[in-house]
């Protein structure tokens, strides 16, 4: 077995014998059109933002394939934990498109997910996810539940000690919890090679005793059986797994953002040849008779779902100015109210 | 009906609330077969076992943040940190996470945790042990910061920190564990989470203060009694959200008000009431509001501590000095 | 025709360099395709097409440094134009009131409970020297001078409450006075005045509301139930235990006789002085016939009671000689008028005139 583990090389070839999910071409086609899915809302929450109707927006462009494969392999008994940039794994999970555009526009309604009730909304203080994961873990072991708690973040966040700690108490106390890193090599401006001197980050599960394992994150394959081994780990009661993808930011950090400050041209245009799309496209071609009219019925229904999901949510109207103070408590304190009413007078 | 101490109080407490709800859960550093630095859970592991009484690894972060990922997920954590000096690598969890949760989900998932922790100076503890922060947690929104008064409002206040379907850092006066005893009967009853009381009616001063420094307070008004002044004292009890109509109601009456309190002076929560009185009882304050306080200096060392802290003195003088205005 | 206006790229930036066009005037664009890049303080971003349309005009050039909200280009989409592309308009603030004229202040030190006092007891502080901390005036600085008492005993207590309770009345009422005689020779001989006169006042409530009110200099409230403050005079000052619901209160000379009780020796808890509605002042025990009374706000009116005198009237052109007893109605004349007041009077002197108290349908 390859190490990174991969299955499909870069021009979409196999490397090997396939897992046995991915010799069933309907599985293959769902996780390449969540990937269509997911860069479609991509492209279309950029263009929002760079024409005001969305507020700063972190692209998940040349990764689809870690949240994608990672959310595939999860039960609905299983709970998300994601980073900022996983839309691809919400999407998965039944987080709706008006959802996402909700959250990124501004309107804590998009947390409020119609399905995936127990995922939590996506984390925006770095790595401070992690003890979350370790906490439904420890809830699901207490409960009895089959579930596992998934978490996801950045290379950047291996850097933390809330990942340490975290990982370390699964460790500790043999919690059913993956974590997975994002590896795409930048953290805003800083590259992989000065974030840290370890060789993998995958490497950081040997101080908490854990299995820490190294993927191709461009390889929807590679991401989602390894998930699928670490998730039935979990539910065997073996404990928790480190799972590091590697990938490639291609697009900047965010909307706020411009990598050409601190990266060139020259550094990304190989990533482009590596990026999970094509290599999935050319695998169903080959193997599964992925045709050209396939195709474009394909990206042509992505957007009109995205498009039609753009307008539901550029059509809702913004909540009352009440909304801040009735959702902070389960009752809203006494001192709260004076302050609320003092809104509604204004 | 035996007398309890305050660490007595909070045992009880706990042990109730495990016997009670299967969903409590208690974790923190120490706690199950040592019974906690200070034994506040002194017995539970015995009696409730080590998957609901559970010694964690030596990581606050983990300690808030795990209680945050519990708690969203069903069970009712009653996680401990150790002293108050180490609490600050959880108030990221407290305030990014554990305050703000049902708000960004609009209701989806909720966070109903509690935070323990001794805090307060006066026995004679090594360095970061004896701070009194307690502003900076009541600063953030869509916290609750408790610190009870006595024994039985120990008792009942944690019952209802446990209950209450939101985040609750409760604050334990540290200096008041063993100091006193009183009747506190193990009814299972809670106190109401949000209300400041009375400790003493009076008409000439009112004295608002909390936690350990109920104790100089309380003596202080005693002094200016034998010498024919009256002093209202109130336990403020809620530090977030306060109880603003005991307060004012109580100075609308007495027209004067000293507020006491360990933590230092500038931006303490004695500033959040004189502003919240100059805003509201201006045309009935007969004397400036005074704040005695600790000073805005690093917590002394033991040997020092003792004039850091507000004495029964420097309220007693505090009173005598606004009394002057008529 | 449709105008893009530089959308607010975020992060609180107020304007952008038109780097380059990608699209020229007749253009015809699809949404989401690229239209122009702009360089801002913080990045390079392509700003594509909000709608489909066709470009008629570019109104900034390359080079122009353009405001957030500003004209980039023109689109015909062929339909009707609309306001740009906004999320959408902000709510406007209601236009604010003037303001109102700044007072400034009196250079006297004093804290604000005394400078109220001042105000209300009409006291200049910046003529007084305080004897309080750092010569800051004190409420019995003010008292004082209220007074015009430069020494003597300084007022506390009861008293102390009832001259700060008199200076704000004072202040704020606009007081006006009428008076009346009721005839009361038809009395039985044990009829007791204070029993009369508080059925008489709720009979004149009922009949004239606009007096059984209160009135706070803006907002006017009037009560259906008459919750009647009884003036007691003690040495230590003036006292109004208030008897609730005073015209549905079944045995009057009981209930009357517990609140002077519970004033006579303190026993009175302070709520049972609150609250009410209008009040009598029963003086002619002690002496006076007719007086100009202080209305307590909120109330708005007070009913005294003088000296029952045998007066002498003219009766078919012959003098008789009637049993009567003077009635003096001051009201706030902010809050009541003069014809209000006339009836209210009417139906009190009606009521007393009437044989016996019971006698009423």
């Amino acid at each position: 077995m390859p190490d990174p583990l991969a299955y499909l090389d870069a021009t979409g070839a196999a490397l090997g014998d396939l897992p046995g999910f991915a010799q069933d071409g309907e599985i293959l086609r769902a996780l390449y059109k969540a990937m269509v899915r997911t860069r479609t809302f991509d492209a279309k929450a950029i263009a929002l933002q760079r024409t005001g109707r969305l507020g700063t927006y972190a692209s998940s462009l040349g990764q689809e394939a870690i949240s994608v494969g990672v959310a595939s392999a999860m039960t609905e008994a299983d709970v998300f934990l994601p980073s900022f940039r996983e839309h691809g794994g919400q999407l998965w999970r039944g987080v709706s498109l008006k959802e996402l555009f909700l959250y990124w526009g501004g309107d804590e309604r998009g947390n409020d997910f119609a399905k995936a009730r127990q995922d939590f909304p996506v984390c925006i203080p770095v790595a401070s996810q992690f003890p979350h994961a370790a906490g439904v873990a420890l809830a699901i072991q207490q409960k009895g539940e089959r579930g596992v708690a998934v978490a996801l973040g950045g290379d950047g966040a291996t850097s933390k000690g809330d990942f340490y700690e975290a990982l370390n108490v699964v460790g500790a106390w043999n919690l059913p919890a993956v974590f997975l890193i994002n590896n795409n090599q930048w953290a805003i401006s800083v590259p992989r090679a000065e974030q840290t001197h370890a060789k993998r980050l995958a490497d950081k599960a040997i101080g908490a005793g854990l299995p820490g394992i190294q993927v191709d994150g461009n390889d929807v394959i590679a991401v989602r059986d390894a998930t699928e081994r670490a998730l039935k780990r979990a539910r065997d009661g073996k404990g928790g797994t480190l799972i590091e993808c590697l990938s490639y930011r291609l697009g900047d950090h965010t909307t706020a953002d411009d990598a050409s400050r601190y990266r060139d041209d020259a550094e990304v245009s190989p990533h482009w040849k590596a990026e999970p799309l094509i290599r999935t496209r050319n695998h169903l071609v080959a193997q599964h008779g992925w045709s050209k009219d396939d195709e474009e019925t394909l990206l042509r229904s992505c957007r009109d779902e995205v498009e039609a999901a753009a307008e539901r949510y550029l059509a809702t109207v913004p909540e009352s100015p009440r909304a801040m103070f009735d959702s902070l408590f389960a009752s809203a304190p006494r001192d709260i109210a004076t302050l609320a009413e003092e809104i509604d007078d204004g | 009906m035996a007398e309890r101490t305050m660490i007595e109080a909070i045992n009880m407490a706990l042990g109730r609330a495990l016997a009670d709800d299967p969903d409590v859960i208690l974790f923190g550093e120490d706690i199950g077969i040592d019974g906690g630095v200070f034994r506040a859970t002194d017995g539970l592991i015995q009696r409730y076992g080590s998957a609901r009484v559970r010694d964690t690894p030596l990581s606050e972060t983990v300690i808030a943040g795990m209680a945050v990922g519990a708690a969203a997920h069903g069970l009712h954590p009653v996680a401990e940190i150790q002293f108050m000096g180490f609490l600050y690598s959880a108030i990221d969890q407290l305030t990014n996470h554990a305050a703000r949760l049902r708000n960004r989900t609009r209701g989806r998932l909720t966070c109903p945790l509690v935070l323990r922790a001794p805090y307060g100076g006066g026995i004679r503890a090594p360095e970061h042990h004896s701070e009194s922060m307690e502003a900076m947690l009541a600063h953030i929104p869509g916290l609750r910061v408790v610190i009870p008064g006595s024994p039985a409002r120990a008792y009942g206040l944690l019952l209802a920190a446990i209950r209450d379907p939101d985040p609750v850092v409760f604050l334990e006066p540290k200096r008041l564990y063993r100091a006193t005893s009183e009747t506190v009967e193990d009814n299972g009853q809670a106190l109401p989470i949000e209300q400041a009381v009375t400790l003493r009616n009076g008409t000439d001063v009112t004295l608002i203060s909390w936690g350990a420094m109920l104790t100089e307070t309380g003596a202080a008004a005693d002094q200016l009694e034998a010498q024919g002044i009256s002093a209202e004292v109130i336990d403020l009890s809620s530090l977030k959200p306060l109880d603003r109509a005991k307060f004012r109601t109580s100075v609308e009456k007495t027209g004067r008000c000293v507020i006491v309190h360990e933590a230092p002076l500038t931006a303490g929560l004695g500033a959040e009431i004189a502003a919240d009185l100059a805003e509201h009882c201006l045309t009935s304050l007969l004397a400036p509001i005074r704040r005695v306080t600790g000073s805005d200096t690093v917590m002394p060392y033991p040997r020092l501590e003792a004039h850091y802290m507000p004495s029964t003195e420097r309220i007693r003088q505090a009173v005598h000095d606004v009394m002057e205005y008529a | 025709m449709s105008t893009f206006t530089l959308p607010d790229l975020g992060e609180g930036l107020q304007d952008a360099e038109i780097v380059t066009w990608h699209v020229g005037v007749g253009d015809h664009v699809i949404a989401d395709q690229p239209l122009l890049s702009v360089e801002t303080d913080k990045a390079v971003v392509e700003v594509p097409a909000p709608f489909s349309g066709t470009i008629t005009r570019l109104v900034a050039d390359e080079g122009a440094i353009v405001k957030i909200g500003a004209p980039l280009v023109e689109i015909d989409i062929g339909k009707a134009t609309d306001a740009g592309a906004i999320v959408g308009d902000l709510a406007k603030s209601p236009a604010a009131p003037p303001p109102k004229p700044l007072r400034t202040g009196t250079g006297a030190r004093a804290t604000p409970a005394v400078r109220r006092l001042a105000v209300d007891m009409g006291v200049d502080l910046a003529s007084l020297t305080g004897t309080g901390p750092g010569e800051a005036v004190t409420s019995a600085d003010v008292e004082a001078a209220a007074t015009g008492l430069t020494a003597g005993q300084v007022l506390s207590g009861v008293r102390r409450s009832m001259a700060r309770a008199m200076a704000r009345a004072h202040a704020s009422v606009v007081p006006a006075t009428v008076t009346e005689r009721s005839d009361i020779s038809g009395w039985d001989s044990g009829e007791d005045v204070t029993t009369r006169l508080i059925h008489a006042i709720a009979t004149g409530c009922y009949a004239e509301p606009a007096l059984n009110a209160w009135f706070d200099g803006q907002r006017r409230q009037l009560h259906d139930n008459v919750d009647l403050a009884i003036a007691v005079d003690t040495p230590e000052g003036l006292f109004t235990p208030v008897l609730r619901d005073a015209g549905h209160a079944a045995d009057l000379g009981p209930a009357i006789a517990a609140l002077k009780r519970s004033v006579e020796d303190r026993s009175i808890a302070p709520d049972a002085m609150k609250g009410a509605t209008f009040t009598l002042s029963n003086f002619g025990m002690l002496g006076g016939e007719f007086a100009a009374l202080v209305v307590t706000p909120p109330q708005v009116a007070i009913l005294g009671a003088g000296r029952i005198t045998d007066t002498v009237h003219a009766d078919n052109g012959q003098p008789v000689v009637h049993r009567t007893l003077p009635l003096s109605l001051t009201f706030d004349h902010r809050a009541a008028t003069g014809g209000e007041a006339a009836r209210f009077l009417s139906a009190v002197r009606e009521d007393l005139e009437r044989p016996k108290r019971d006698a009423r349908e």
